[in-house]
């Protein structure tokens, strides 16, 4: 190939990258102009802007090209791309650890990053991974904007402080301060959780419920040791572990259904008409009869009374 | 790629990316087929025969004495690959690439009963242990919230889906309240907000029905095949307008606005009162109903009408039950 032929330019990144991760010493820019055809065509200059911009997109790109004193006075500098930076460190995949990654590089919608993560650890892969990959994505992803995800998690990392706009599951709006600890994903949402400033306690916030961007305020604080970030993320209004218990009869069309959904709740009896009696976990009287009242008809309090009267009483206001 | 602006023009920057992982694949596995490795880097097979002539016509300079990089697609489509070994093994992960997978797989495991989860969890950790703080920061920093009961015939569904086989079913729907014993073809299985579902051809209906996985009481296996229709599976909308919706306007107190973050909701008005204004459309009046006895003093139906009468007699009717 003479040297005034157009290359493109993947194919002289890629010459490039090769040449700087196959040497033991570093080559100064004279000395790739040499080796590398692509580098030859124009004059010294135009080549020199060149290769400039292909070291800054191959940086921009992720990989560690250096710039390193090639003389112990430091006279001269050459370029170079350590091994140990470049190289993806020696993992060892079972098949299904890397079809398990490969199914949620591709859930939750486009996000080529987790995607190409995913596609450089396929290198060493033993049999099996391409059939780990029928049947398509498998979950969806969550309610929150990917960049804010991704801003709240590289913060998390970090421990970093950030202040951002939030508006309650109630709908008060403010500014919160907080020392971010972790992420959480629950139910198809993202929590940040951390140690809200003014408010001087753990809180958890939800992605899809921020007013504003996300702002560095600089470092954070580590967590308190045992720290567990699922633990301050509600599992809804639900407490299981309630020792108290309600009784609660549902028609046989939602019992399945309806002893299901009440975490820690299991049948007790058959009533009349095939009714099924059961006990459920009891939680603040307003909460539960919300709860029960959402099967309508098919759902009666025995007891206790608290509970009952409060269905009632709720039920008499919607009766206009 | 990401929102940041890139100097590179992200054809080439997709390219060499690319190019950069599958090489490492291909002195790793000599003589894989064209085809199969297409399929596994997600690109056409005429494109990355393309890259691979263009890379490799000349044949990569000469990096050191007598080594040059060589590679061949011979006429069965097997690609052979020769003095590549300082692209044996791939570029690191980014750090942006090792938080985007890491924050998916946390994403799926929250999906209950899901049994490549074991699987997935450890390569989490073997990914985080070898690329170490620098990269992954603080590894506790990532977590998934107990995933809760998983649906009772989720390995079920998921073998029918994958083999295309026709079940019986018998579901609760929960808008009606009501069982029904239907025959589907179940094409996708996918966990969306925290619950599995089924997107299948409902054969009596001729039309297809997204069926919630955790209330499907029992599947009956009928060894009829079915030819998949393409339904959308992961990443659809969970309802489906069918056209013959009915605006409700509701106002929902602070302690009710949930169901506007829950439901599809349309025309939000901000009340100075901390309350939400919102359109529910849906073309049942007694799924409002119920949704408007659960949450009781909390909200109120601003029209139509007839939608505040359903929620009367609804609570007439449950009141029944009490005297």
């Amino acid at each position: 190939m003479t040297g005034d032929e157009r290359m493109e330019p993947l194919e002289r990144l890629l010459n490039l990258v090769g040449l700087l991760l196959d040497t033991s010493s570093p080559f100064t820019f004279d000395q790739i102009r040499e080796t590398l055809d692509a580098y030859r065509a124009d004059n010294v200059d135009s080549a020199k802007r060149m290769f400039e911009r292909d070291k800054d997109q191959l940086r921009e790109f992720g990989i560690p090209l250096r710039l390193v004193d090639i003389d112990v006075w430091g006279t001269e500098q050459g370029y170079i791309i350590p091994k140990d930076e470049y190289y993806l460190p020696e993992i060892e995949f079972t098949p299904e650890e890397l079809g398990a990654l490969l199914v949620a590089a591709q859930s939750g919608g486009e996000n080529t990053r987790a995607e190409q993560a995913a596609r450089k650890l396929l290198y060493g892969a033993q049999g099996g991974v391409l059939a780990g990959l029928a049947g398509g994505p498998l979950a969806s992803g969550s309610d929150a904007r990917s960049a804010l995800v991704i801003e709240c998690a590289e913060a998390a990392q970090r421990r970093r402080r950030v202040a951002f706009g939030y508006r309650t599951s109630h709908g008060r709006s403010g500014e919160r301060m907080v020392h971010a600890y972790a992420m959480v994903y629950r139910g198809g949402h993202w929590y940040l959780v951390g140690h809200d400033v003014d408010r001087d306690d753990v809180r958890a916030f939800r992605l899809s419920r921020f007013t504003s961007e996300l702002e560095d305020r600089g470092g954070g604080e580590d967590p308190p040791s045992g720290f567990m970030a699922a633990d301050h993320v509600q599992a809804g209004p639900w407490a299981a572990e309630a020792e108290d218990r309600a009784e609660v009869e549902f028609s046989p069309e939602v019992a399945w259904w309806a002893v299901g959904s009440f975490a820690g709740a299991r049948q007790t009896g058959v009533a009349d008409g095939g009714w099924i009696v059961a006990e459920v976990p009891m939680a603040e009287p307003g909460l539960l009869a919300s709860l029960v009242l959402q099967f309508g008809p098919d759902a009666v309090v025995r007891s206790p009374d608290e509970l009952r009267d409060e269905v009632v009483r709720r039920l008499e206001a919607l009766d206009g | 790629m990401g929102e940041r602006r890139r100097v590179t023009p992200p054809k080439t920057a997709d390219r060499l990316g690319r190019m950069l992982a599958i090489v490492p694949y291909l002195v790793q596995h000599p003589g894989s087929s064209l085809d199969e490795v297409a399929a596994l880097y997600d690109v056409r097979p005429e494109q990355l025969r393309r890259d691979l002539d263009l890379l490799f016509m000349s044949g990569l300079p000469p990096y050191g004495p007598g080594c040059l990089i060589d590679v061949e697609v011979d006429e069965d489509g097997h690609i052979w690959i020769t003095m590549a070994d300082h692209f044996s093994r791939p570029l690191r992960l980014s750090r942006q690439e090792a938080l985007a997978i890491t924050l998916r797989a946390a994403e799926l495991l929250a999906s209950p009963g899901l049994p490549e989860a074991p699987a997935l969890a450890s390569a989490v950790r073997k990914l985080r242990e070898a690329l170490g703080p620098d990269t992954v920061g603080h590894d506790d920093a990532i977590a998934t919230a107990e995933a809760g009961r998983p649906p009772a015939h989720l390995d079920d569904l998921r073998r029918a889906a994958r083999e295309h086989e026709r079940i019986t079913i018998e579901y609760f729907a929960g808008s009606t309240a009501e069982w029904s014993t239907r025959d589907v073809e179940p094409e996708e299985v996918f966990s969306a907000m925290g619950n599995w579902y089924v997107a299948a051809w409902d054969v009596a209906v001729d039309d297809e029905r997204l069926f919630r996985a955790d209330r499907i009481r029992a599947v009956t296996a009928t060894d009829d095949r079915f030819e998949a229709r393409g339904l959308e599976g992961a990443g659809r909308a969970l309802y489906t307008p069918t056209g013959e919706e009915v605006p409700v306007r509701l106002v929902l107190h602070p302690a009710a606005r949930w169901i506007a973050e829950y439901y599809m909701t349309e025309h939000p008005v901000e009340r100075d009162d901390g309350s939400l204004e919102v359109t529910l459309p849906t073309a049942r009046l007694d799924w409002i109903a119920a949704l408007m006895l659960r949450v009781g003093p909390d909200a109120e139906i601003s029209s139509p009408p007839q939608a505040v009468v359903s929620v009367a007699d609804l609570a007439r009717r449950t009141l029944a039950r009490y005297r």
